[in-house]
C-alpha cells in the first residue's frame, strides 16, 4: 500500500503528523511518498488544465502535486491523502480565539479535486483512491473520529488502531517541534554569545517550499546570517518570561502568547503566529532583521502587512516585506534587495542589539545557556 | 537611520467607552446592507432609545477613498465598505469639525466570522481611522452568532434580546418585501409603481418598528422571545403593506429569465455601485432576479451548530441539538408567518439540510468561511427545483471562500454541463467585463425562458390573445400580489400560462 500526499499549504507544519500517523497504520515510510517542492516545471507537466479558478498560487500550484503523484511516479500510488486541515495545534492554542485555517487552504483540496474530476475521474483512471478527510488537528480529541470516519474502508481501520495512530502522529509531530525549537535556541545562544544579529522569517509555514519561497532567506544566509523562521522560535518558559516577564505584571497580557493586545480578532493560527513573531521579533534582541513573505492575492495576509510592520519597527527592528510572491523566482529583484538588507543589517544590528537589551531584565537565559555550552556554528532553524 | 531611545511597543486601536450617558447625544453609524434593512434597522434602534443612523449607500467614491487608506489587496467589500465609513466621517468633519466628529459617533460593525477575514474587517478600518488622524473615533464590533452580548465597553450600547430579536425581525420583513419587489418591478406595467411602493412600505415598517410596544420588551428572556414569535403585531403590519402592493399592475406575458444571485454576503445583499448595481442592471436586460435572503445566513449560521454538537455525541450535546432543531423550527414558523402574511408570495426559506447534502460531494459542509457549501448547495437547489434559469455568483476579486466554492463548482458543471452558472468577479472598477461575462450566460437563460413560455402554451394550447381576455375579464390575475404556484418551470411567464390554462379550465 502506497500512500501519496501533496507537499502542500498546511502539510508543511503537519507532515511528521501524517508520517507518524501513517507508521502506526503499518505502512512503512518508504510507501509514503509527498509530492517534490513546488516548481514551475512540474506545474506545467502534471498540473496544466487541471486548474479551476484563478487564486493565490500556494493553493494553485495544488494542481500540480497532485498530477506528479498519480503520473509522475515509478511505483504507482494507491491512495492520495490531501486532508482538508480545519484547524491548527498551534503553540498559540488556549492564548488566542481559535487556530483555524486559511479558508482557502482547508477547501482547497475540494477546489484542486475538480480539476481531476470535472470531465472524467483521474484518480479511479489510474487505480487510485481519493481521500480527503476533514481533520480539525487543533482539536485533537476530534480526530480520531474524523480520520476514522474518512480512512476506515480506504486501509480498513478500526476505531481502537485509529486512536493509537492519532497519538503516534501527534507524538512524531510534537518531537519534531521541539527539536526545531532547540536547533533555533542554539541558534539564539550563539547570536547571544557572539554579539550577532539574526534574522526572523515570518511567513506562512508554506513558505519554506522553495518553489513558493523562492529560498529568499537562502541567500541572505549565504551573506552569514543565521536564520530563524517563527514557526519554529524556542518557547522555553525562561526565555517567554525574559522578553514578556514585564508585560505580565504590568497587566498589559496575560501569558507570553497573549496576542491581544496587537490582534484582537486571533481566529487564524498562522496569521496568529505572524502576529506573535512579529511580537517576538521586536523584543528579542539579536533578531535585528525580519523578513517577511507573502504570496501574491493572500487573504489572511493582507489585514497583517501594516500592523506587523508597526510591532516589528516600533523597537527600531529593521523590516523588510517580500509580497506578492508568485510562481517566478524574481532572481534579479531578490538580489537587489538582499544586498539592500546585509547592508542595513551590518550597519544597523550593533546598535538595535543594545537598545533592545537595555529594554529587557539583565539575566538573558540564553547567556546562561552560552556559559554551559561550547561554541559551535549556527545553523538555519 | 534615527536612533529610538524608548521602545513603545505598538498596541491595536481599543476603542474608547461609549456610556450609557452618552445614548442621548452619540449616533450609532451602521451600514453594510439595502436601504430597506437598513431603514427598518434605524427602526429598531430608535424604539430602544438609541440615536442610529445609516452610513449613505455606497458609491464608486467610496472605492477610491479605500484603497488610498488601507493595505493593498483588500477585497473590495472590505474597500468599499471602509471608503463609506471615510466619505462620510470627512463630511462631517468637515461641517462639524474634527472634535465633534468624534464626540457625536460611534460606528457599529459585525465581526468575529472564524476563519475568512470578514472577522478582521476592524483592522481596516482602525488603519483609515489612523489615516484620517481620528483613532480616537469610536468603533465597536457586533458578533453575528450571539443574541445576548450584553453591554458594550462603557454600557452605551447594550445588546440584549429586544435589540437582536429586533434586528432579526427587521432584516426577515426587509428580506420578505424584497422578494415581492423584485418579482413584481420587472413586470411592473406602470414604470415606478413597485419603487414608489416600496419606498411607502418600508416607511410605513419603520414606524411599526420604531413603535414596538415597550411592555412588550420588559421582563424576562422567555417573555420578550415568546412575544416577537406569537404577535400579530408584526404580520399585521405586513398585510396592511400587502394592500398597498395590491395595487400594482403587472404584466406576467413578459418572458424573462429567472437569475438567482448567490456569492459573498456583501456583494449579493448589496444594491449599488459595490456591486456595479447588477441587480438593477439584470432586469433592464430583461431578467427576473431572485434576490438573496439574509434570512438563509441567519439560518446557516443556526444550522451550522448542530455539526460540532453531533460529534461529541453526549446526553447534553443531544439535548443541545434538540435546542437548536426546536430554535430552527421556530426560525422557520416566524418566516413563513410573514410570507404568509404578504401572500406566500415570497420564497420559502430552503432547508439548510437540503443544502448540505446537495453540496455533499463536492464541498464538505464543515468547511467555514464565507457561505461555505451553500454555494454549492444553493445552485444545485435552484437547478433541481427549477427555482431559476441561471446562477449569479457574486464573488469579491480576491475573496478566500469564495474562490474555492467556484473551483468546486467545475466539477458540478461537469455532472450538469446544463446549469448556467455565471461567476462573477467583482472589483469595483472593472464593470464592462463584470457584465459582459454575466450577459454571455444570460443570452442563453433568455433563450431558455422562452423555450418553457413556448412549451407552456403548446401543452395548454393557449395562445396570449386568448390570455389576454381572459385578464381583461379577471384583472386581479394582474396584480403584483396574485400567487403564481409553481408548475415545474422556471420562468414566471410559463409558469402563469399552466395556471391560467388551469383556471380556465
Amino acid at each position: 500500500m502506497r500512500v501519496g500526499i501533496p507537499k502542500v499549504l498546511n502539510i508543511w507544519s503537519t507532515h511528521q503528523f501524517w508520517v507518524g500517523f501513517l507508521t502506526a497504520l503499518g505502512i512503512s515510510p518508504e510507501n509514503i511518498v509527498f509530492s517534490s517542492d513546488t516548481s514551475e516545471d512540474q506545474y506545467r507537466e502534471y498540473g496544466k488544465g487541471r486548474g479551476t479558478v484563478d487564486c493565490c498560487y500556494p493553493v494553485k500550484c495544488m494542481s500540480g502535486h497532485y498530477g506528479e503523484l498519480i503520473f509522475g511516479q515509478k511505483k504507482k500510488i494507491d491512495i492520495l491523502l490531501s486532508p482538508m486541515i480545519y484547524s491548527l495545534p498551534s503553540f498559540l492554542r488556549g492564548h488566542v480565539l481559535d487556530t483555524l485555517t486559511c479558508t482557502r487552504v482547508m477547501a482547497g483540496p475540494e477546489n484542486i479535486k475538480a480539476g481531476f474530476l470535472k470531465e472524467r475521474d483521474v484518480f479511479a483512471e489510474n487505480g487510485i483512491r481519493y481521500v480527503s478527510p476533514f481533520v480539525s488537528l487543533g482539536e485533537p480529541e476530534k480526530v480520531p473520529k474524523q480520520l476514522h470516519l474518512a480512512l476506515k474502508d480506504v486501509l480498513d481501520l478500526s476505531e481502537e488502531e485509529t486512536v493509537r495512530a492519532v497519538e503516534a502522529g501527534y507524538r512524531a509531530l510534537e518531537t519534531f517541534n521541539q527539536r526545531m525549537r532547540q536547533k533555533s535556541r542554539e541558534i539564539l545562544t550563539w547570536c547571544a554569545r557572539h554579539d550577532r544579529p539574526c534574522i526572523l522569517v515570518l511567513a506562512r509555514p508554506y513558505h519554506m517550499d522553495p518553489g513558493i519561497g523562492h529560498e529568499i532567506e537562502a541567500e541572505l544566509q549565504a551573506h552569514g546570517f543565521p536564520i530563524l523562521w517563527m514557526q519554529y522560535f524556542p518557547i522555553d518558559e525562561d526565555l517567554m518570561h525574559w522578553l514578556f516577564g514585564e508585560e505580565i505584571r504590568a497587566g498589559r497580557i496575560k501569558s507570553p502568547f497573549d496576542i491581544s493586545d496587537v490582534w484582537p480578532s486571533s481566529y487564524s493560527s498562522n496569521t496568529n503566529e505572524i502576529l506573535w513573531g512579529a511580537k517576538v521579533a521586536a523584543r528579542c534582541p539579536w533578531i535585528t532583521c525580519v523578513i517577511r513573505f507573502s504570496s501574491y492575492e493572500c487573504g489572511m495576509d493582507q489585514p497583517t502587512y501594516t500592523p506587523t510592520q508597526k510591532i516589528v519597527e516600533a523597537s527600531g527592528t529593521l523590516y523588510f516585506k517580500f509580497g506578492d510572491l508568485d510562481a517566478t523566482k524574481p532572481a534579479g529583484s531578490i538580489k537587489i534587495r538582499v544586498e539592500t538588507i546585509v547592508h542595513y543589517v551590518e550597519k544597523y544590528s550593533r546598535d538595535i542589539i543594545r537598545r533592545k537589551l537595555a529594554a529587557l531584565p539583565p539575566r538573558c537565559p540564553l547567556l546562561e545557556d552560552a556559559a554551559s555550552t561550547s561554541e559551535s556554528a549556527p545553523l538555519a532553524a | 537611520m534615527e536612533t529610538i531611545q524608548r521602545i513603545n511597543h505598538y498596541t491595536a486601536y481599543r476603542p474608547r467607552p461609549f456610556t450609557r450617558e452618552e445614548r442621548a447625544t452619540v449616533t450609532i453609524l451602521f451600514g453594510g446592507l439595502t436601504w430597506k434593512h437598513e431603514r427598518l434597522i434605524q427602526g429598531v434602534m430608535h424604539n430602544l432609545g438609541y440615536r442610529a443612523q445609516p452610513l449613505p449607500n455606497i458609491t464608486r467614491a467610496d472605492l477610491d477613498a479605500g484603497k488610498e487608506l488601507i493595505d493593498v489587496g483588500a477585497c473590495c467589500p472590505t474597500i468599499f465598505t471602509t471608503g463609506n465609513l471615510v466619505n462620510f466621517l470627512k463630511s462631517e468633519v468637515a461641517a462639524l469639525g474634527r472634535d465633534e466628529v468624534v464626540k457625536r459617533y460611534v460606528f457599529l460593525t459585525a465581526g468575529a466570522c472564524g476563519p475568512c477575514r470578514f472577522g478582521q474587517y476592524h483592522e481596516s478600518y482602525t488603519m483609515a481611522l489612523d489615516g484620517l488622524g481620528l483613532r480616537d473615533f469610536r468603533l465597536f464590533l457586533l458578533a453575528q452568532n450571539q443574541l445576548d452580548q450584553g453591554a458594550t465597553h462603557g454600557g452605551g450600547l447594550e445588546i440584549n434580546l429586544p435589540l437582536s430579536l429586533g434586528l432579526i425581525w427587521a432584516i426577515l420583513c426587509a428580506d420578505v418585501l424584497t422578494d415581492l419587489e423584485y418579482m413584481t418591478r420587472p413586470y411592473e406595467v406602470v414604470p415606478g409603481e413597485t419603487d414608489r411602493v416600496m419606498r411607502e412600505s418600508i416607511e410605513y415598517l419603520y414606524d411599526v418598528f420604531r413603535r414596538r410596544p415597550q411592555e412588550k420588551l420588559q421582563g424576562g428572556k422567555l417573555k420578550v422571545f415568546a412575544w416577537h414569535v406569537l404577535t400579530d403585531y408584526f404580520t399585521d403590519a405586513l398585510r396592511e403593506v400587502r394592500k398597498r402592493w395590491d395595487t400594482i399592475r403587472v404584466d406576467r406575458l413578459q418572458v424573462k429569465p429567472k437569475v438567482k444571485i448567490t456569492g459573498e454576503f456583501w456583494l449579493q445583499t448589496h444594491e449599488g455601485d459595490g456591486n456595479y448595481n447588477i441587480k438593477r442592471w439584470l432586469e433592464q436586460e430583461g431578467a427576473e432576479v431572485i434576490p438573496p435572503p439574509i434570512a438563509v445566513w441567519l439560518d446557516y449560521l443556526l444550522h451550522s451548530p448542530i455539526t460540532s454538537e453531533e460529534w461529541k455525541g453526549a446526553e447534553r450535546n443531544r439535548k443541545k441539538i434538540a435546542l437548536i432543531r426546536a430554535l430552527e423550527h421556530i426560525y422557520h414558523f416566524v418566516y413563513n408567518r410573514f410570507r404568509r402574511a404578504l401572500g406566500n408570495l415570497p420564497y420559502e426559506l430552503p432547508d439548510q439540510e437540503e443544502l448540505k447534502q446537495l453540496a455533499k460531494p463536492y464541498y464538505h459542509y464543515e468547511l467555514r468561511g464565507g457561505e461555505g457549501h451553500m454555494l454549492v448547495g444553493k445552485a444545485l437547489y435552484a437547478y433541481r427545483h427549477k427555482k431559476a434559469h441561471m446562477i449569479c455568483e457574486l464573488s469579491p476579486y480576491s475573496c478566500m471562500p469564495n474562490t474555492m466554492s467556484i473551483g468546486a463548482m467545475a466539477n458540478v458543471l461537469g455532472r450538469y454541463p446544463d446549469l448556467l452558472y455565471a461567476p462573477i468577479e467583482i472589483k469595483g472598477d472593472a464593470e464592462v467585463h463584470a457584465l459582459s461575462r454575466c450577459q454571455m450566460i444570460l443570452t442563453e437563460a433568455k433563450r431558455r425562458a422562452q423555450a418553457e413560455f413556448e412549451d407552456a402554451l403548446a401543452k395548454t394550447g393557449l395562445t396570449v390573445e386568448a390570455i389576454r381576455r381572459y385578464e381583461e375579464r379577471y384583472p386581479e390575475v394582474q396584480r403584483s400580489t396574485y400567487r403564481i404556484p409553481h408548475y415545474g418551470y422556471a420562468g414566471t411567464a410559463a409558469n402563469y400560462v399552466m395556471h391560467l390554462a388551469r383556471k380556465m379550465r
